[in-house]
């Protein structure tokens, strides 16, 4: 009846997931208790469960990916102070437990935290960026937003009801097979990613054609903003690669339920196979992580600099390349595997290649800021420090793409320490810089800037006192992944990186203080005109938050640089007097289709999980049902009288004369 | 959402709202794919078994007959043309074989070289 799930899948004799668990359980019943009786319910459901607005779906997105991170932020706590303490002894983890600890911090890094933090970003800001109203499949945005949703309930899931992978955030075989690992660990974590891989895939393909198909009047591809540049690269190796990531994935459950023998160590099966799949799809998914951010730190510099964005060409096809470039590195994940000197050869060039791109743009935000006048606002200081840190992890980058040098260091703490170095410096960096100079777009106000300068120092220090030490103890030859390990030249360089990571910690806390003092401040920090950093891009150009329409009117782009443009010409006033008539604007109707897509999802991955068979036929039958329902429905838009578009409008346009005025002298 | 396609002369057009052929026209498009494929994939039944051509041949046989029904399906089915209004589609395309060509070729030549180099799995095993 129950397939495999029974009591026991409960860890009573494990005291830390359990009180985790507990404590996580009481703060969603705290929230969920308090908008109940609060009465927000009709309006959570509404106006945010609902909604295909790509504004909202992004906002929720990066909210899914903030609660992640702090999550993924835990397990790397744990797992420092484990590495402090554990010198010829055991710790206070368990290895089982400790091996679940960083399986689950590497994946839910990965797909949890950075990318739905990217594609929030990029839902959010795009289609503003290019001028339009919305997303190409806005109901189908939302069901790949609460797709990779269920993906994240899933693994927290583990946490409490049975187990997560032991196998790291690859589960690479024969050790994620069936006869290394029998429990349900590795199944949560293929179908988590296998559930959430579908949500990217439907967001990758929504916003692909979103840029290829939808910009505003005179907006050429050569008029975007960077950031729509690296959204249309990052989103067509999304499409391009994910794919991969879901074949290979598909095998190895194959494998596991139906006893196949791709991957196995008997029969036939090829282990390295399957470090071959999965790393064709995972060096592109290291791009498709950092190319937005690329963008982020291009509209950052840009803005405020004060100029316009240095090498833009240049710029536009370093992204392409890297683009096509990323699908010919792969190898260098596995040169220890033994493919011989020519196959090393040809990848490590290609390797070092790849960085040749990535340089052109270092340069280019060098330039940019050259000669501007720049303001060191907390994005800027992301982007600054993003540049300092980005270089190191990338010149240890290099150093590891020359096979003899990687032989000595593959799989040691350098390993990881260069990884986080361009993870954390360039994606996470991006993220938070994204996030710090979008936030008033997103909710009208700014974010306080001395605890978001506060953050910044903590984290960006906090960064080099955790990571410099890995550096040293790969160095020193210390391997990743060690529950506990008897080299006493190790030991102080792993106290060392645990006091960088409190210090990252408190960085983070720093960020939520300023998340609440700035909601506390809102009417002191409001951003009235809707262009709080004097922009440069079509989103400023509306109000903030803009209304669910974006544009009253279709912007008509006559340039690079779009709003700048248009307030160096002071071409708000003019077009206000000769604005035509306002019209009625019809707006996709909101659809509980990726909810309730999501739900019938989890029940099936779950049942797939625990191999409760009836459940997963009610699941996918659910499932299929909610997507039928959704293609025979009769209206799917509604109508936005003109004379509301015009009130609306009309606020804005107050607010935002003295500044247009401004504008024009500057 | 519809003011967004802005005039419907735009080279902007999803493949299939193209409105210019008749229906007449658009059918005959269809049958002559379909006979097409059709013939394809009865010669390469026909060439599998047959004994009337130099044997090494037919593998490359249905390498061609195969990219040929492919080409078919892209023409017929998918409609994809020359035309300006099929840049995008031609270069998704382009970008898809470009991937498909480095992964399966890059993944077969670093498996042949593997298997070069490193005996064999069960050779491993035994030698433990």
């Amino acid at each position: 009846m129950l397939g495999k799930l029974d009591w026991s899948a409960i860890p009573f004799d494990q005291p830390i997931p359990l009180i985790a668990g507990a404590v996580v359980l009481v703060a969603i019943l705290a929230v969920l208790t308090w908008v109940v009786v609060k009465g927000h319910l009709p309006y959570l459901w509404s106006e945010w469960i609902t909604s295909v607005d790509h504004k909202r779906i992004g906002v929720m997105y990066i909210l899914l990916a903030s609660v992640m991170l702090l999550r993924g932020g835990s397990d790397a706590i744990m797992m420092r102070i484990q590495q402090a303490v554990a010198y010829q002894s055991q710790g206070y983890l368990p290895p089982e437990h400790y091996n679940q600890i960083f399986s689950a911090h590497g994946t839910i890094m990965i797909f949890f935290v950075a990318m739905p933090f990217v594609i929030g970003l990029m839902n959010l800001i795009v289609p503003l960026q290019l001028g339009v109203r919305d997303v190409a499949f806005p109901t189908l945005n939302s069901v790949g937003f609460w797709l990779t949703a269920t993906g994240a309930l899933l693994v927290n899931l583990s946490l409490v009801v049975g187990e997560f992978a032991r196998t790291g955030w690859l589960a690479f075989p024969p050790l994620s097979e069936l006869s290394y690992s029998p429990g349900v660990g590795v199944d949560y974590y293929a179908w988590s990613l296998q559930i959430s891989g579908v949500g990217t895939l439907v967001a990758g393909i929504n916003l692909v054609t979103t840029v290829l198909k939808l910009r505003t009047k005179g907006m050429n591809y050569l008029r975007m903003p960077m950031f729509c540049w690296t959204t249309l690269a990052s989103n067509l190796l999304i499409v391009a690669a994910f794919p991969i990531l879901t074949a290979t994935l598909a095998m190895l459950l194959l494998d596991r339920y139906l006893g196949f023998h791709f991957f196995t160590n008997e029969a036939g099966g090829n282990v390295m196979m399957f470090m071959n799949l999965i790393w064709a799809w995972g060096h592109p998914e290291v791009y498709i992580l950092v190319l937005p951010a690329f963008g982020i730190f291009s509209e950052v510099v840009s803005t405020f600099s004060g100029k316009a964005l240095f090498g833009y060409r240049s710029m536009v096809l370093a992204t392409m390349a890297i683009c096509v470039i990323s699908f010919m590195v792969w190898l260098h994940h596995f040169f220890t595997m033994g493919a011989g000197p020519d196959v090393n050869a040809i990848f490590g060039i290609a390797s070092m290649i790849i960085a040749i791109p990535t340089g052109v743009k270092i340069y280019n935000w060098l330039f940019t800021m050259y000669g501007g006048r720049i303001r060191f606002a907390t994005p800027m200081l992301w982007s600054v420090g993003f540049m300092v840190t980005f270089i190191v992890g990338g010149l240890t980058g290099v150093l590891l793409a020359v096979p003899p040098a990687d032989f000595m260091l593959h799989n040691s703490m350098f390993l990881v320490a260069h990884f986080h170095n361009v993870i954390i410096g360039g994606v996470l960096f991006g993220a938070f810089a994204g996030f710090e100079y979008w936030f008033p777009k997103a909710f009208g106000f700014r974010l306080d800037e001395r605890w978001g300068k506060l953050a910044f120092w903590f984290t960006f220090l906090g960064f080099f006192i955790t990571f410099v030490p890995l550096y040293i103890a790969g160095m020193l030859g210390m391997t990743r992944r060690m529950q506990h390990y008897d080299v006493a030249a190790w030991r102080p360089w792993m106290i060392v990186a645990a006091i960088g990571m409190a210090v990252l910690t408190i960085g983070v806390i720093c960020q939520i203080v300023q998340i609440v003092v700035s909601i506390r401040n809102r009417e002191a920090l409001r951003d009235r005109t809707g262009d709080p950093w004097d922009g440069r891009s079509l989103e400023w150009a509306t109000s903030s938050p803009p209304p669910v329409f974006n544009f009253a009117f279709n912007p008509d782009v006559r340039g690079e640089d779009a709003y700048w443009d248009m307030k160096a010409r002071a071409q708000q006033q003019s077009l206000e007097r000769d604005r035509p008539e306002y019209q009625d604007i019809e707006m996709p109707r909101n659809s509980p289709t990726g909810f309730v897509c999501a739900f019938f999802a989890t029940i099936m991955g779950f049942a797939l999980i625990w191999h409760i068979w009836w459940m997963v036929i009610l699941g996918g039958l659910g499932a299929w049902a909610t997507f039928v329902v959704f293609a025979w429905r009769d209206h799917d838009e509604y109508v936005i009288p003109a004379e509301e578009v015009a009130a609306i409008d009309r606020v804005n346009l107050e607010e935002r004369r003295d500044l247009v005025s401004m504008a024009g002298t500057v | 959402m519809s003011d967004q396609s802005h005039a419907p002369t735009d080279h902007d057009l999803a493949p299939g709202e193209e409105e210019q052929h008749s229906v007449g026209t658009r059918i005959l498009g269809y049958v002559v794919g379909l006979a097409l494929a059709l013939l394809l994939t009865a010669t390469s039944f026909f060439i599998a078994g047959t004994d009337l051509v130099w044997q090494p041949s037919i593998p490359v046989a249905l390498i061609v007959l195969a990219i040929a029904q492919m080409g078919v399906h892209l023409v017929f089915f998918l409609h994809i043309t020359t035309g300006p209004d099929n840049t995008n589609n031609v270069l998704a395309l382009a970008f898809g074989l470009l991937v498909v060509f480095l992964v399966v070729g890059g993944t077969v030549w670093i498996m042949a070289h593997l298997n070069a180099n490193m005996p064999p799995m069960d050779q491993i095993m035994r030698m433990q």
